[in-house]
């Protein structure tokens, strides 16, 4: 219901640590508890990443435990 | 973040309501895509041309160099942000000794029932100021007016639940008062509210007779997340077949260790138990480990 809310934040932290570069891969954790819809994510992801350093990475969803809900890491692009 | 749930009409800004005044301030505006596409690429690489170590201008993340860009450990909540404004409501909260409580439900379960029947027993011993969420219309906020404490309206537009920092905005305007209560009435929903800490004490559910024993079982991460659990228009009960048994069971089911009050805030009855708990826990000491 609120994943579009969840995928801006997501968007918007690793845009800020992406630091310019392009990014390939974000890999997030999500635990059972989370309250969180892993289709609804990627269904958002694709409008929010529009036009922005995220845009043609791919979205990986490991589980965890419990209500974990992190961006676990990311992968940019070749560096300059 | 999730102000907002679908569409960038400036109707879905997210907005604070004063009954008294009139006044109305926008919080959020209402675009879902400002935010993240107005942080432009920047050029940021100073790498140092006279020797091979680099390091990255400000970069305190572990990563990894891969054979082709790099690989950044990040370990980030998601709702990061949400959770350090809600750690400092929390903090601000007990610094003044303000007992919040975050009334969850589903639409129609009676929580700006409860309160004005809370409000009008106990206003006289006790300071009470209302948080009111909906998505529209400042209609709670006015009734509780009505009803004798001061309050405020959020209206979230689109958005689903309330957010930590809709509430530090609110706390700034209404201003509750050392030793007081704040009710903070979320959003009638039972799903989301349940994952955005607000920096309240406690989150309390509340379920009526008419919605059917199983909610507890249908949206469990709710009744988790909650430690208090009322079961409201208990006066119905005999009319809508309530099974009182398997509604205690299905909350014990889910979450073992809430408190689990029954009453109606319409016919008084069990009222004086959740009138005594307002009254112990406002004057207990409360530090809470942060979860």
């Amino acid at each position: 219901m609120h994943e579009l809310g969840l995928t801006k934040n997501i968007v918007a932290i690793v845009t800020e640590h992406a630091k310019g570069r392009q990014v390939k891969r974000i890999c997030l954790s999500v635990g059972p508890q989370a309250c969180v819809e892993s289709r609804a994510l990627e269904f958002c992801f694709g409008i929010v990443a529009e036009g922005t350093v995220v845009e043609n990475a791919t979205l990986e969803i490991v589980s965890a435990e419990g209500d974990t809900f992190l961006i676990k890491e990311f992968e940019t692009e070749e560096a300059a | 973040m999730c102000g907002t749930c679908g569409c960038s009409d400036t109707e879905n800004a997210v907005t604070i309501t004063d009954p008294e005044t009139g006044e109305t301030q926008i919080v959020r505006p209402g675009s879902i895509l400002d935010e993240t596409q107005s942080a432009a690429p920047h050029d940021h690489h100073a790498h140092d041309g006279d020797h091979d170590h680099h390091h990255h201008e400000g970069d305190d993340k572990p990563h990894v160099h891969g054979p082709g860009g790099e690989i950044i450990s990040l370990e980030t909540a998601v709702l990061q942000k949400n959770d350090q404004i809600a750690l400092q409501n929390r903090g601000w909260f007990e610094g003044r000794g303000v007992l919040a409580l975050n009334l969850v439900s589903s639409p129609g379960a009676g929580k700006t029932t409860l309160l004005e029947a809370t409000i009008s027993a106990i206003n006289d011993e006790l300071d009470i100021a209302v948080i009111e969420g909906d998505q529209m219309t400042a209609n709670d906020a006015n009734r509780i007016r009505e009803a004798g404490a001061k309050a405020l309206q959020i209206n979230t537009g689109a958005g689903c639940h309330l957010e930590a920092d809709m509430i530090s905005s609110a706390v700034k305007t209404l201003n509750p008062a050392a030793g007081s209560i704040l009710f903070i009435e979320n959003v009638g929903n039972l799903v989301c509210p349940a994952m955005f800490d607000l920096g309240e004490h406690m989150k309390v559910a509340i379920i009526s007779t008419t919605e059917g024993e199983d909610k507890p079982l249908k949206y469990p991460h709710m009744f988790r997340a909650s430690d208090l659990v009322i079961v409201n228009k208990m006066d119905l009960a005999p009319h809508v077949d309530f099974d009182e048994e398997a509604c205690l069971a299905n909350i014990k089911a889910v979450n073992p260790d809430a408190k689990v009050l029954l009453l109606s805030a319409k016919s008084n009855q069990g009222m004086d138990q959740w009138l005594a708990f307002l009254k112990s826990e406002v004057n207990a000491p409360r530090v809470r480990a942060v979860r």
